[in-house]
C-alpha cells in the first residue's frame, strides 16, 4: 500500500440496527475501515457477524424499516454516501460499486437472457446504445471465460452450470468498470474445483484491471489466498485488522488465534483433537457495552466485562494503516498485568 | 487405523442408483440419471469412512441407498450379514435399529412441532418396548452424551442454536444403541467455530460406543482430520479409495489430485508454494456421461484410450484402489510388464 495515496473507499463509524418485532438488532457496530486502489481486503467472519450487512449498508442495499443505518459515513472519491439522495445512490451503485452476491441462482433474473442483464447496466449507466451494449456484453463474458460468448448472451441463467452463473454475475459487476467489486462469499455456494477457477479468474482480472476489491468469505484458506489485507468481524465489530502475512503468522485477537486453530490444515499433522471455541455466538440485542467475544473467550478478564475494547495499534503504525486489534489482552501480558491473575 | 483382521461391517458391490427420466405427454422413460454407477467398496468395524466429492456426484445418494432409503436399482449391501437391499419390508424394519442416520440441515430434519424428547424418543417408541420411565431416563442419557442440557428436553428445536440442533440429530441417531451411522454432510451448516465441536462430539462417541462410520463431505480438509480411509467419487463413481495418510500425501487419480489441490489453504506464507491443477469446464451431466473414463472431458492427463475404454477400480499399492488407465493395475507389474502400460493393458481390460 503506497503511502500518500488516497483511499477509493473509507468508511467511519458505521452503525446499523435493525428494529423489529421482537426488539432491536444492533448488527453493525461502529466499523471503521478503507480501501485503496488495487487492493483486495478480506472480510472475515462468522454469520451474524454483521460482514454482509457492512456491505449492504454501504450503498443502502438494506430495506429500512426494518434496517437503520445510525450513523456513520461512507466516503466514495470524497462523495459521502450515507447522506446521498436515493438518485445519486442508484448511479452510484452498478455503475462506481460493482456487487457480486454469494448465490448466483437467486441472484440472476431467471426470465431475461443472460445477454439482457449483462446489457440493463450498460445502458442505464453508460448510455450505450443496444449495439454498443452488445458488443461491450460480449466483450465482458470473453473477459470472465465464458467460451462462444456471442452465442451465450441469448442463454438463460438455468442454461449455465453454477462456476458458470458466478463468472455472469462478475461480468455484470464488471460492466461499468467500477472503482470498487464488493464479492459477498462470491465461491461459498461453489465446489473446490469451480472455487478454484473462480479465485484464478479473479487474480487474472485484478492485474487486468486493476480495481479495488472487498472480498466477504468465512473461508480463512481463501482469504489466504487472494487477500492482501483482512479484517476480521465478530458480534458487528472489527476486532482485528493486519496485512494478509501478518495475520496469519501474528493474531493477536484471541478470536483470530482460536479461529486459526480450530480449522483442520491440509498439510501438518493428524490425529490431534481439534481445538473449539466453546458457546455459541452473541445475541446482539443492545448497543454493546462489553466485549462481544467475552463469554467465549479463553483470557477474558474484570475489564472485559466493563468495557468495550476499541481498536488498537499493534505494530506503532496508525490503527487501520498497519495491524490493530481490538482487545484488553495482550498474548506477551505487557498491557495489563491483572489479567495474569485472572487468566490462572 | 485399523488392524487388518478387522472384518468389514458393511459391503457394497456394483450399487447402482438410478433415477428415471419421463418426458414427453406420455411420460415415457427416456432415459436415467445415473447417480450412482456401478460402485463397490468396504468399510470396516470401527473405522471412519470419509466420502468425498463435489454436489452432484452421488455421494449423498450413496449414503441413503446404503440404509435403503432409496431402492436401489441394483447391487448387494451387505451389513453385519443381510442384504440391506434385498431384505423384506418387515425385516429391514427390524434391521433399521442397527443403522441410523445424521442429516446435513438440522433444521430440517427436526420436525418443529416436536419437542427434543419426542424428537429423541420416536425411535423408542417404534423400536423398543420401554415404559415412559425408562425411555425417559433413556433420553435424559443420550442428551447427556451429546452435551445438551436435561432441562431443554421440553423445548422445541427452534430454541436450540444450529449446534446444538445437529447435537440433537446426533442424539436421536443413536436412541437404538447402531452399529453403523452415516453422517451426511454433518457439518456442511454450521459455522466454523462449530464444526470443530460437533466433530469432537462425533469422535467421542465412536471411541466410546464403537460406531462405524460413513462421513460424507465436501470439506476436504476435515475428512482428513475425521477419516481412516477416504473414497473419492466423480460423477456416480469411485476414483479412489485409499488410507487418509497416502491420499492426502499422494493422490494417485488425477481427479483426486487436482480436487486436493483446489483447497485453499489458511496460510498465505505456503500458498506460492503449492502446485494447484485448476480443472476446465464443468461436470458433466449424470444423465449423459462420458464414454471411457467419466473423468476424460476435464482429465489434465488425458490418454485416447480413456475416452474409448472405461477404466476399473483396481489395487494399485496395498489398500488403494484407483481407477485410472495411468496406474499399472498391480497384476500386470507383477507379471513384468511395467514398461508397456498403455495399449496392453487396455487390450486386457477389453477382453474382461
Amino acid at each position: 500500500m503506497p503511502d500518500g495515496a488516497m483511499p477509493v473507499l473509507e468508511v467511519r463509524g458505521l452503525k446499523t440496527v435493525f428494529h423489529t418485532r421482537g426488539g432491536s438488532v444492533h448488527a453493525v457496530n461502529d466499523v471503521s475501515f478503507h480501501l485503496m486502489p488495487g487492493e483486495l481486503l478480506g472480510v472475515v467472519g462468522e454469520s451474524g457477524s454483521g460482514k454482509s450487512v457492512t456491505m449492504m449498508s454501504l450503498i443502502g442495499l438494506l430495506p429500512s424499516p426494518p434496517a437503520d443505518v445510525q450513523s456513520g459515513q461512507v466516503l466514495l472519491g470524497g462523495q459521502d454516501l450515507l447522506k446521498a439522495t436515493p438518485e445519486a445512490l442508484r448511479k452510484v451503485r452498478g455503475a462506481r460499486i460493482g456487487f457480486v452476491f454469494q448465490d448466483p441462482m437467486t441472484s440472476l433474473n431467471p426470465v431475461f437472457t443472460v445477454g439482457s442483464q449483462i446489457m440493463a447496466p450498460l445502458r442505464k449507466h453508460m448510455g450505450l446504445s443496444k449495439a454498443q451494449a452488445e458488443v461491450r456484453a460480449v466483450e465482458l463474458l470473453e473477459l470472465v471465460g465464458i467460451p462462444d460468448a456471442r452465442r451465450r448472451l441469448k442463454s438463460y441463467p438455468h442454461q449455465f452450470s453454477g462456476g458458470m452463473r458466478q463468472r455472469v454475475m462478475i461480468a455484470i459487476a464488471l460492466a461499468c468498470d467500477p472503482e470498487v467489486l464488493i464479492a459477498d462469499e462470491p465461491t461459498t455456494a461453489l465446489d473446490v474445483t469451480i472455487q478454484a477457477q473462480i479465485l484464478e479468474l479473479v487474480k487474472e482480472l485484478r492485474q487486468k484491471l486493476g480495481m479495488a476489491i472487498v472480498w466477504i468469505t468465512h473461508d480463512l484458506g481463501v482469504v489466504a489466498e487472494i487477500a492482501d489485507r483482512v479484517m476480521v468481524m465478530y458480534g458487528g465489530q472489527v476486532v482485528e485488522q493486519a496485512p494478509v502475512k501478518e495475520l496469519f503468522r501474528n493474531p493477536r485477537h484471541p478470536y483470530t488465534r482460536a479461529l486459526l486453530k480450530t480449522i483442520p490444515k491440509l498439510g501438518g499433522q493428524r490425529g490431534e483433537r481439534l481445538q473449539v471455541i466453546e458457546g455459541q455466538p452473541p445475541i446482539l440485542g443492545s448497543a454493546p457495552a462489553a466485549c462481544p467475544f467475552r463469554a467465549r473467550c479463553a483470557h477474558a478478564f474484570a475489564r472485559c466485562e466493563a468495557e468495550n475494547p476499541v481498536r488498537r495499534p499493534v505494530d506503532g503504525r496508525p490503527v487501520g494503516q498497519g495491524h490493530d486489534v481490538a482487545c484488553h489482552w495482550s498474548p506477551e501480558g505487557a498491557e495489563d498485568p491483572s489479567q495474569e491473575a485472572a487468566h490462572a | 487405523m485399523r488392524d487388518t483382521t478387522t472384518r468389514p461391517l458393511v459391503e457394497v458391490r456394483n450399487l447402482k442408483m438410478y433415477f428415471p427420466i419421463h418426458s414427453g405427454l406420455m411420460r415415457k422413460h427416456t432415459g436415467d440419471v445415473k447417480a450412482v454407477d456401478d460402485i463397490s467398496f468396504d468399510i470396516y468395524e470401527g473405522e471412519t469412512l470419509g466420502l468425498v466429492g463435489e454436489s452432484g456426484c452421488g455421494k449423498s445418494t450413496v449414503g441413503r441407498a446404503l440404509l435403503r432409503l432409496y431402492e436401489p436399482t441394483a447391487g448387494q449391501i451387505t451389513i453385519a450379514g443381510d442384504d440391506v437391499a434385498s431384505l423384506s419390508p418387515e425385516a429391514l424394519r427390524r434391521k433399521r435399529p442397527t443403522m441410523q442416520m445424521v442429516f446435513q440441515d438440522p433444521q430440517a430434519s427436526l420436525n418443529p412441532r416436536m419437542t427434543v424428547a419426542d424428537i429423541i424418543g420416536e425411535p423408542l417408541d417404534e423400536h423398543s418396548g420401554l415404559s415412559s420411565a425408562d425411555k425417559l431416563a433413556r433420553i435424559y442419557e443420550l442428551m447427556d452424551a451429546v452435551g445438551l442440557n436435561r432441562a431443554f428436553a421440553n423445548r422445541y428445536p427452534h430454541a436450540f442454536s444450529g449446534g446444538q440442533r445437529q447435537r440433537i440429530g446426533i442424539a436421536r441417531a443413536l436412541a437404538l444403541n447402531p452399529k453403523f451411522i452415516v453422517c451426511d454432510e454433518p457439518i456442511a451448516a454450521l459455522d466454523v467455530s462449530i464444526q470443530a465441536q460437533v466433530v469432537n462430539l462425533l469422535e467421542d462417541l465412536q471411541d466410546r460406543l464403537g460406531l462405524t462410520y460413513l462421513f460424507i463431505s465436501h470439506d476436504l480438509s476435515m475428512v482428513r482430520h475425521i477419516a481412516d480411509r477416504v473414497a473419492v467419487m466423480y460423477l456416480g463413481q469411485i476414483a479412489e479409495i485409499s488410507p487418509v495418510d497416502a491420499l492426502y500425501a499422494r493422490p494417485l487419480h488425477p481427479y483426486a489430485e487436482a480436487l486436493l489441490s483446489a483447497v485453499p489453504e489458511p496460510d498465505p506464507s505456503r500458498e506460492g508454494a503449492r502446485q494447484r491443477i485448476i480443472l476446465k469446464g464443468d461436470v458433466p451431466s449424470p444423465a449423459n456421461p462420458p464414454k471411457g473414463c467419466n473423468f476424460c472431458t476435464r482429465c489434465p492427463k488425458v490418454m485416447p484410450v480413456c475416452r474409448e475404454v472405461e477404466p476399473r477400480l483396481q489395487e494399485a499399492a496395498p489398500d488403494r484402489l484407483v481407477a485410472c488407465h495411468l496406474i499399472h493395475p498391480i497384476d500386470a507389474a507383477r507379471a513384468g510388464q511395467t514398461g508397456q502400460a498403455g495399449a496392453q493393458e487396455h487390450s486386457q481390460q477389453q477382453g474382461v
